[in-house]
């Protein structure tokens, strides 16, 4: 580096003695009608172009050199360093002094403009490597957070899988146990069924949620084919509530649709796979004999909204928003009842996802008078030309 | 982690003849398909069980019922099986077995630093959570040991003489530095009890000492060279991330 400048420096100088040398040469040829003062003029130009492209010093060499050729060669007595007329003296003076700061000049303005840029490449340069540092700060961020939320969903998965695999692995070691003759009192005819109905129970509780997984995969995947056709609100609520029959049987269940609903442009199997999963959920948070009500009317000109309302405990309003979230449980399993079996924590999740899909909207609010919880949502008629 | 059964074996015949001194077991755990089962599996060997569905539930039915073991899961609703540990040891003594699943191996050894016996991963069989169960009561029913009084400790292949500080294994006599003696012999005392690191540094070294595992390490390693016959540790087994076992009397 610091060789190079001196290089430079060098070939500044040999320019220099060159150039002024050229200069004159030339003058002294074509300029023989030419007066000092396009002479002097000429040379100035010369520092100048010395000055911006080498600097201060090889400016000041010119400057010298050029100040010696012009007396030498211009002022009259030619051909010596001597000077007759005073005014001659003046000239030469002026043209040593303007050469000088002239040449300064330009030279420190070079400098500076040169350290301008500099200081932008500088500034430039700072600025990539804290962009780059942010965003490599950010992207860490959100590794972490997805990460995060990674390793929170597998722990909710693993829980739900682990669960009914334990229930499962301790009724069949048991019966194992049984038939090897190892247990102090045999089990008696009611408790060989008990162990094998939690086996039945709990096998079926897996594979709804290895089904409710593979669902909410291709609703999050945007791969929920939706099978649209028209169809009567009152027929895709008996589908549900005929399928719901076991798990309400010890509920009074109050069906309340609007009369004259329109028919609605629906998913019918997705739609009632949706009210099943609300009347699911009433049946198991609310207690034995409390009533569920389902409702069905007209909302507006475009809009069904559909409802399952029950007298259990009621969600806090805090947690309304997340219960929609996948595995999100508000009241954890077996509070209420002690032989159903649990929820999957998918399937707000999953209903959410089918009711978004038809462009709907799904929310919770409180049941009559404050009590329970309500889950509503709505779904567009539809049009009669999208047939 | 073999659990061993032979003391158990002879108490259990004394429990069959009279039906009426069943050991009480109480079984606390939110899942309602585990307590039917484990009700019922229990049951079948020989105890009398209740079930509670969350750790308030199961505190009531202690006071009530007055079990002789309690088995309890970690996370459920209301008073969760931590706090449960916590207000059991406060008024008993009861042993206690926690079921944990794998990646809860942090609130386990919490559970342990309260207080809880031993734990047991899910999912498992019913053999081995009877297994344990024996050991657990075999465990309790050790009458306690009266610290002022008693001069001397004898447990399977180990005995010590406290006063001069002498411990013979398996009959040959073993030197020791004061130490590795005391920790020996916290080791008999709570023998077939998980302990986790936390629990030995502050029993041996003090409550500033609860951090220093390679401490433990260090003197666990010394002892199993001077006690242990073989390289495989029988009597000091390790409980991975969690403590230590230590079985006086392992099978052979």
């Amino acid at each position: 580096m610091r060789r190079s400048v001196l290089d430079q420096r060098w070939a500044g100088y040999a320019v220099a003695a060159l150039s002024v040398s050229a200069l004159t040469l030339l003058l002294k040829i074509f300029g023989t009608h030419f007066n000092a003062a396009t002479v002097s003029l000429a040379l100035l130009l010369n520092v100048l172009f010395i000055a911006t492209r080498w600097g201060s010093l090889p400016a000041l060499f010119t400057s010298i050199l050029a100040m010696l050729c012009f007396n030498f060669f211009f002022l009259p007595p030619f051909g010596t360093f001597t000077i007759a007329a005073t005014d001659n003296w003046v000239a030469l003076l002026a043209f040593l002094i303007t050469a000088v700061t002239a040449g300064q000049l330009s030279a420190s303005a070079k400098r500076r403009a040169e350290e301008a840029e500099t200081g932008r490449h500088e500034i430039e340069r700072l600025y990539a490597e804290l962009r780059d540092a942010f965003e490599r700060a950010s992207h860490a961020e959100a590794l972490r957070q997805s990460e995060k939320l990674k390793s929170a969903l597998l722990d909710a998965v693993t829980h739900d899988l682990r669960t009914p695999l334990t229930s499962i692995k301790a009724s069949i070691t048991t019966l194992l146990d049984e038939a090897r003759g190892e247990p102090s009192f045999p089990l008696d005819r009611d408790s060989r069924v008990e162990m094998m109905e939690v086996i039945d129970e709990e096998s079926d509780r897996l594979n709804r949620f290895i089904n409710g997984l593979i669902e909410l995969a291709r609703i999050e995947a945007g791969e929920l084919q939706l099978r649209r056709r028209w169809g009567a609100v009152d027929e895709i609520l008996s589908t549900a509530l005929t399928r719901a029959e076991p798990i309400t049987r010890n509920h009074h269940v109050e069906l309340n649709v609007e009369k004259e609903l329109p028919g609605v442009r629906v998913d019918e199997r997705a739609v009632s796979e949706v009210v099943y999963t609300l009347v699911d959920n009433a049946a198991k948070y609310s207690a034995k004999g409390s009533t569920i009500r389902i409702m069905a009317r007209r909302s507006g000109e475009e809009l069904i909204e559909m409802g399952v309302e029950d007298q259990g405990p009621g969600i806090p309003k805090d947690l309304r928003e997340q219960v929609f979230d996948k595995f999100f449980r508000a009241t954890r399993d077996g509070d209420i009842t002690t032989h159903n079996p649990s929820g999957t924590g998918m399937g707000l999740a999953i209903a959410k996802g089918i009711v978004e899909a038809h462009e709907g909207r799904i929310w919770i609010d409180s049941g009559n008078g404050g009590k329970g919880t309500r889950v509503s949502f709505t779904l567009p008629i539809g049009d009669e030309d999208d047939e | 982690m073999a659990v061993r059964e032979r003391g158990f074996r002879l108490h259990f015949r004394l429990v069959t003849k009279t039906m009426s001194s069943q050991p009480r077991i109480l079984v606390v755990d939110d899942e309602p398909q585990l307590t039917r089962v484990l009700r019922t599996g229990l049951k079948s060997h020989g105890y009398d069980v209740r079930v509670a569905a969350d750790g308030l539930a199961g505190f009531e039915a202690f006071n009530d019922w007055h079990p002789d073991l309690v088995i309890t899961d970690l996370a459920m609703p209301n008073v969760d099986g931590l706090e449960l540990c916590k207000r059991l040891r406060a008024i008993s003594q009861v042993p206690i077995i926690v079921l944990s699943a794998k990646g809860e191996e942090k609130t386990k050894v919490e559970a342990l630093d309260l207080g809880a016996d031993d734990f047991i991963t899910k999912p498992f069989g019913i053999d081995e959570l009877l297994a344990r169960v024996r050991a657990s009561l075999r465990r309790a029913k050790v009458p306690p040991m009266n610290e002022a009084t008693q001069t001397t400790l004898d447990s399977g292949d180990f005995h010590v003489d406290l006063e001069s500080r002498e411990i013979t294994v398996r009959g040959k006599a073993i030197h020791l530095t004061p130490k590795e003696f005391d920790l020996l012999v916290y080791f008999i005392k709570h023998s077939g009890k998980v302990l986790t690191h936390r629990t030995l540094l502050a029993a041996l070294w003090g409550g500033n000492y609860v951090e220093q595992n390679e401490y433990l390490r260090v003197f666990v390693g010394n002892l199993r060279k001077k006690i242990e016959p073989d390289v495989t540790p029988r009597y000091i087994l390790t409980e991975p991330w969690i403590g230590y076992r230590f079985d006086p009397d392992p099978v052979t």
